[in-house]
């Protein structure tokens, strides 16, 4: 009898249909330095073969793409707003590949030749921020959401996959974080493969956060071998496999005031905004601190900005202001 | 659909190494192979795909983590072995180098081997569309279960059909149909296999059969073809190569039937009967894919009508999915905890497979009610029939209200018809050596101590003395018997010769409560 019964709760926790959403950070400003150890074109190639991959899985597997780039992020597959009874008589078929993988393809590249077709940013823009991460993160959260909603038996096994080369931009703090919670609430893992360069902190909280996986590959011309191995397994998998966890996640987070990435700053008690330095009101919440807190120059605590002090209630410190 | 999947798994595991050689020369192929793996077994293939070394075993065994992997890794290896992509070699694993070289080209489109359809250059002047491909399939294929539940609706299906369901024990006996003029290997083997039969008749088989999903049972058609085209030499990697390829193609495109073979181009003329392609009319040049191909290596259970196609966009295929699952008939069955069904269809298929285990009552236009009870699904399992396709069928067929429940189907129902299948297996036939009539307590013991040692004894009775062995114990403890005799008869030399120790061979029947 109750073998009868475990049978048919196992039927449950079968491998279904993945929903991957790819987002490519496209900033051609890293891509395109000088020092990049691989091009666009090629990572292009790369990341190209690892979707066919993920769709070969299963023929159920869906996928989306989106670019992240200077001062836009976009859908390159599926595209919504065009049209595509006309693209399609377009594409002339070709009897070596599989059809599935040849739309998705082509969809990819051509978006991405659009893109950088596209009047260059200016240099302020630049400045601004690196690549919108967060925009393409909130972009990626919706199409879940939506496909979640379409899809009435609820079989389908959404996860977000970030490719990025860009450092982070301590401007889209907020948002990122806000995109992150929102993805572990809805149980979305998102995976980070920072191919080159220094390890991207707000994304390296979200695999930790969302119980994704967070990798730099030693040797990013090997980012097809990294793919393949680490980011392809689907949550099924998961749980048999050893996949490559993160030993150390940098917690810092950044200031709501000057965007600086801090290792001890103010916290407000009402509504828990970050601050680098001592504000009599807080600029989220409108709360007004009647007291003058103890100033680390009075302490002489030199280069320590904010260091606790136990006994004031406020301004408290915090190492961790992410932690929920 | 595990079923679907086992059964190609054997059959693909029983080809020799060569022909699997032959196989993975197209990448189509690879890729439908590939997709029937387990999970495991494909991110195995994933994660070695670009290593270009040997991988050794010890280090695979690292990438599983060692509670729950391990015997993951086992099982998806062992698949891999048998299916010959990967071997072991001096305590390396080495792809198959064919499978490599293909599945690359499968996954970057490179390569030149056509094997993923060639579409025609020309539009077609009689373009059809999805709707009426769907159509034509539905009619094609439910025409030959029409058939096979003796419902005269529908035309017979033509020869090819009648000879394959005979050929698969399907159904027993064929029509007289009038003899052909031409006389070729197919209408031999129809004719031959037409002498031992009579009328035709649904077989426990067939029965099975028409509880089953579609694509299972176009799987069990196919195989049944395959095993057919051995004997008629048709070479088997062309027509197994055919069929992976359609499973890549894309419903409602056209393709080009020119770059077929002729064993191929015969093979097309059997698949139309089917339903599973579509040609306007013989000969002719194109050929469309049906839903029935396009979903033949998909891996899951597709019905027909409720499948989204996968390059069509995200909003509009769910838009069009709701669409088509209105008009789907293929969830119709609503099943209450108090064993009552209610089936929305008039469809005589689907009551006459309906009967096959639920006690029909009432019968209206759009729909008939009944109850599952204990006779009527003791009915079935008598045919043949098993707990696990009944509920299979109800799971599948499930009313579009039934699937918002989990499970889909009431546990009460499901628990009571796997019991009532249980009840039936309450005795199980064990084969066994009886050791009877021993003349003294005490030998009867200690060949009792000893077999149960050896943890053989079945059944044992010490007060009448007998003993039940399994059929590996018997060499051992008739070894000790022997010995107990010999030595009695030296003890006792030749004053009593009365211990008589027999040993009876029979087939025992050994109950055991469920």
């Amino acid at each position: 009898m109750t073998s009868v019964i475990t049978s048919v709760c196992l039927l449950n926790y079968k491998d279904d249909s993945n929903l991957l959403v790819i987002v490519i950070d496209t900033n051609p400003f890293e891509w395109e330095h000088p020092s990049a150890p691989l091009k666009l074109n090629l990572a292009l190639k790369h990341i190209l073969a690892f979707m066919n991959a993920h769709l070969a899985g299963r023929h159920d597997n869906r996928l989306a793409v989106i670019a992240s780039h200077v001062g836009a992020s976009k859908f390159l597959y599926p595209t919504l707003n065009e049209p595509t009874p006309g693209s399609k008589v377009q594409t002339k078929k070709d009897a070596n590949v599989y059809q599935v993988f040849k739309v998705v393809n082509d969809a990819v590249l051509t978006g991405i030749a659009k893109l950088l077709q596209d009047p260059r940013p200016t240099l302020e823009e630049k400045d601004l921020g690196s690549s919108k991460i967060a925009a393409s993160l909130s972009l990626g959260l919706c199409y879940i959401n939506q496909a979640l909603k379409s899809d009435g038996m609820g079989h389908v096994k959404p996860r977000i996959l970030v490719l990025t080369v860009s450092p982070d931009s301590s401007s889209d703090y907020i948002p990122i974080m806000n995109c992150i919670f929102s993805a572990q609430k809805a149980n979305i893992p998102i995976d980070v493969c920072k191919i080159w360069g220094e390890d991207a902190v707000f994304l390296q909280q979200a695999a930790h956060i969302t119980e994704g996986i967070y990798m730099r590959p030693d040797d990013p011309r090997g980012l097809l071998q990294t793919l393949m191995f680490s980011f392809l397994p689907d949550m099924f998998s998961r749980s048999y496999l050893h996949l490559p966890g993160q030993d150390e996640v940098d917690f810092r987070a950044a200031c709501f005031c000057h965007k600086r990435i801090v290792d001890i700053g103010f916290v407000c008690s009402v509504c828990l905004s970050i601050f680098c330095s001592f504000s009599p009101v807080c600029s989220t919440c409108r709360t007004k601190f009647a007291f003058q807190p103890l100033l680390p120059s009075a302490r002489r605590l030199g280069a320590k900005a904010g260091a606790s002090n136990p006994g004031s209630p406020r301004p408290s410190s915090s190492s961790t202001p992410s932690a929920s | 659909m595990s079923k679907f999947q086992t059964s190609i798994h054997e059959y693909l595991e029983t080809l020799p190494l060569q022909t699997f050689n032959r196989l993975y020369q197209k990448p189509a192929t690879c890729l439908a192979i590939f997709r029937l793996l387990p999970p495991l077994g494909k991110q195995i293939i994933m994660s070695s795909l670009y290593v270009d070394a040997p991988i050794p075993v010890a280090d695979m065994k690292l990438w599983f983590k060692e509670s729950t992997g391990l015997a993951k890794h086992k099982e998806a290896m062992q698949r891999l072995k048998a299916l010959n992509i990967f071997a072991d070699e001096r305590g390396n694993y080495t792809m198959n180098a064919t499978f490599l070289e293909q599945f690359r080209n499968a996954l970057t489109g490179g390569g030149n081997s056509l094997s993923f359809g060639l579409a025609t250059s020309t539009p077609d002047k009689h373009h059809v569309d999805i709707a009426f491909l769907d159509d034509y399939a539905t009619k094609q294929w439910e025409a030959i279960l029409h058939f096979m539940v003796g419902t005269t609706e529908g035309r017979p299906p033509c020869k090819g059909v009648l000879n394959l369901l005979g050929r698969s024990g399907l159904m027993t006996g064929g029509p007289d149909t009038p003899q052909s003029d031409s006389m070729d290997a197919r209408d031999f083997a129809n004719q031959m296999a037409r002498q031992d039969f009579g009328v035709p008749k649904i077989t426990h088989k067939g029965f099975q059969f028409l509880l089953q999903d579609i694509n299972t049972q176009v799987w069990a058609f196919l195989l049944q073809y395959l095993n057919m085209a051995e004997s008629l030499n048709m070479d088997l990697v062309e027509v197994l190569t055919f069929f992976f390829q359609l499973g890549s193609l894309e419903l409602g495109n056209d393709y080009s039937s020119e770059t077929l073979t002729p064993t191929q181009t015969h093979l097309l003329e059997d698949l139309k009967a089917y339903g599973i392609v579509y040609q306007r009319k013989r000969g002719s040049r194109r050929f469309y894919p049906t839903r029935l191909a396009t979903t033949l290596t998909s891996g899951t259970p597709v019905l027909l009508g409720s499948h989204t196609n996968p390059t069509k966009l995200a909003a509009t295929a769910a838009a069009r999915k709701a669409e088509e699952e209105e008009e789907d008939d293929h969830g119709f069955i609503v099943l209450e905890t108090n064993y009552r069904i209610y089936a929305y269809t008039d469809s005589p298929l689907q009551i006459a497979v309906l009967n096959l285990f639920v006690h029909l009552r009432d019968r209206f236009p759009n729909m008939v009610t009944g109850v599952i009870t204990r006779d009527s699904i003791r009915r079935a399992l008598s045919k043949g029939i098993t707990a696990e396709q009944i509920i299979t069928y109800l799971t599948a067929h499930a009313h579009a209200q039934m699937r918002k429940n989990s499970p889909i189907l009431p546990l009460t129902v499901v628990d009571q018809i796997r019991l009532w299948e249980i009840e039936k297996n309450r005795l199980r036939p064990v084969a066994s050596w009886l050791y009877s009539q021993f003349n003294r307590q005490q030998d009867f013991e200690s060949t009792f101590e000893y077999a149960s040692e050896l943890g053989v004894v079945l059944w044992s009775n010490q007060k009448r003395r007998m003993l039940c062995v399994s059929t590996e114990g018997h060499q051992a403890v008739g070894a000790y018997v022997r010995k107990l005799i010999t030595k009695h008869r030296e003890q006792q030399g030749q004053q009593a010769q009365q211990h008589q120790q027999h040993q009876h061979q029979q087939q025992h029947v050994t109950s055991v409560a469920s």
